[in-house]
């Protein structure tokens, strides 16, 4: 049973991380390739606050977020000079930077040793130190997460989002601010990749780089591709499924180690599946079919 | 002087994997991520071939680029040229080769595993001495060879037919067409080359470092960071890019610390498209100034 627990934990912190991923990637076409990057910085501002400082999860929360937000901004602003295939290739320059930054920075992130021993979740003196407590606490927060996208995908502002990823130029010539709702878009965005990366730290109570590479950014953008791009409810069953799926393997006598590498196989098919899928742009049908009437 | 050397050694890599890189960008249009698992499979064939075969040396190099020739070609027709005739844009192909890449990534991680191999020809040895600095027998051939290939690729796209066509597809494929190149076949000759020369750069790399399934990755993010900074058009400023990026790094190296090395190249990367946000070619990245 704490097995169940344990997966149905990690699948909603990857449902958090898709569905922000595809308020950026999906919604205002920012495909991202530095998601993980973010996640990790939630997830080690996080521990290095509460382990040095002492401090409990309600102010941890606010903090890594701030800092993912105030970093993203600040990257954002640069990266979104240029567009597209560029913006991808910076994207992952910042990935490549957290992650250094992560492995190298010895004094502050103790570097490839990662940093043990994280206290457990408290609010208000309740510690959430079984499986089951923990995971009623992500699944409120992961509600919350959902909503907030939600009504901002659903406002005039996610509205300025979806017309700026269909037609960036059209929108402009609108009179939207589009460079400004972009770098928005993009903080929101790392924003709430922090939670789950809080969460994560807490959860698993030792953080090392590895957890946050390359590899795990391209696991969160096939999330939100495989998902359908512009659907939260899509990303969140992508991510059951793709988080399910080395354990279903693993369980019909797969070696583990085959078991991740199959994983990463499938998911990279279906990148490429769904690329025929997509091949007529990312823009949804739904909105297509509204502009043929 | 050993840090000119290392400078010297490192840009003849980087130049390699970004002419490799280059040739088949410019006809094609799109980042091709996949061809990062290329360089990393020609140093796996090698490695079969050469030590689990126990094949000759001269006969399993041929072999391998060969084979990583053969995995470049096979990803360009049967993905990315269906993907082409559906009209698709370049964001697609990028992500379309971002799958192929971990596909890939994963293949070489089932077969080889994850730990570190090595193809290093007999025991380890101190190089020569050069003026004070220390250059091994594989790093003078890595310069050479990689120079030699730069020229030749030079000579090539400019007086082959197939150069020829190559640089008029990349200039303009539609008008191209109308002068009767066929776009595919050229693109199909790009990717061909491209991959033996990729084939060829992750065959000294291997001999000259070791072989990890990411090798191919690191080489090729380096690529295109040296791509972008030598604006994306020209061959010649793949020379300049690579010169940049390789001294840069070996600067920042010695200066601070080498575990940087990776960092510095996008802080590069970042400054250079602060100061100059359209490239050094002067295109322009931007889809509209208004």
């Amino acid at each position: 049973m704490e097995y169940i627990f344990h997966i149905m934990i990690i699948i909603l912190l990857y449902v958090m991380l898709s569905q922000s991923l595809t308020l950026t990637a999906g919604y205002s076409n920012l495909i991202s390739l530095a998601h993980a990057g973010f996640y990790g910085i939630g997830a080690y501002t996080s521990a290095i606050i509460s382990v040095d400082y002492g401090i409990t999860f309600l102010e941890t929360l606010p903090i890594a977020m701030l800092i993912s937000g105030i970093l993203a901004a600040f990257v954002s602003v640069i990266a979104l000079r240029t567009v597209d295939d560029y913006f991808i290739i910076i994207t992952l320059g910042i990935q490549v930077l957290a992650f250094s930054i992560m492995n190298n920075w010895m004094s502050l992130t103790h570097g490839p040793l990662g940093i043990p021993g994280i206290p457990a979740l408290t609010i208000f003196g309740f510690a959430f130190n079984s499986k089951i407590s923990f995971l009623l606490l992500t699944l409120v927060l992961t509600a919350i997460v959902y909503l907030v996208l939600r009504n901002i995908t659903k406002s005039p502002f996610g509205r300025v989002l979806i017309a700026l990823g269909e037609d960036e130029i059209f929108t402009k010539s609108l009179g939207k601010k589009v460079y400004q709702a972009k770098v928005a878009s993009f903080t929101i965005g790392a924003m709430f990749a922090a939670i789950p990366g809080v969460l994560y730290a807490h959860y698993i109570s030792y953080i090392d780089p590895t957890s946050f590479t390359i590899d795990e950014s391209i696991f969160i953008l096939s999330i939100v591709i495989i998902g359908g791009m512009r659907n939260l409810w899509g990303s969140a069953i992508a991510a059951a499924i793709l988080v399910i799926l080395p354990e279903v393997l693993r369980f019909i006598g797969m070696p583990s180690n085959i078991a991740a590498n199959m994983r990463q196989i499938i998911y990279g098919l279906a990148l490429v599946i769904m690329m025929f899928k997509y091949s007529k742009g990312f823009v949804s049908k739904k909105y297509v079919g509204q502009e043929n009437k | 002087m050993q840090i000119i050397i290392n400078i010297i050694i490192t840009f003849s890599i980087y130049l390699l994997v970004t002419l490799s890189f280059a040739i088949i960008y410019q006809t094609t249009k799109f980042f091709h991520f996949a061809h990062a698992a290329i360089i990393t499979f020609a140093a796996y064939f090698t490695f079969l071939f050469f030590k689990q075969l126990s094949l000759p040396l001269l006969l399993s190099i041929p072999l391998s680029i060969f084979a990583a020739t053969a995995i470049g070609l096979v990803c360009e027709i049967s993905i990315y040229k269906p993907l082409r005739i559906r009209k698709v844009t370049s964001l697609v192909l990028l992500i379309a080769s971002l799958g192929v890449y971990v596909i890939f990534q994963n293949i070489i991680s089932l077969f080889w595993g994850d730990d570190i191999k090595s193809i290093r020809l007999g025991v380890v040895k101190t190089g020569n001495d050069f003026y004070g600095a220390y250059i091994t027998d594989n790093q003078i051939i890595i310069i050479f060879i990689s120079i030699f290939l730069f020229i030749s690729a030079l000579l090539f796209l400019k007086y082959t037919k197939i150069g020829k066509d190559m640089r008029a597809v990349s200039s303009d494929e539609g008008l191209a067409g109308i002068f009767g190149i066929n776009a595919n076949k050229t693109i199909l000759w790009s990717f061909g080359i491209g991959s033996a020369l990729a084939g060829i750069a992750g065959i000294l790399q291997a001999f000259d470092t070791d072989i990890t399934p990411m090798m191919g990755f690191n080489l090729l993010l380096y690529g295109i960071v040296a791509m972008i900074l030598s604006g994306i058009d020209s061959i010649w400023g793949l020379i300049g890019g690579s010169l940049l990026l390789a001294t840069s790094q070996h600067l920042g190296a010695y200066y601070i610390d080498s575990k940087w090395m990776d960092a510095i190249a996008y802080i590069v990367l970042i400054l250079f498209l602060i100061w100059k946000p359209l490239g050094f070619s002067g295109k322009r990245l931007k889809k509209i100034e208004i």
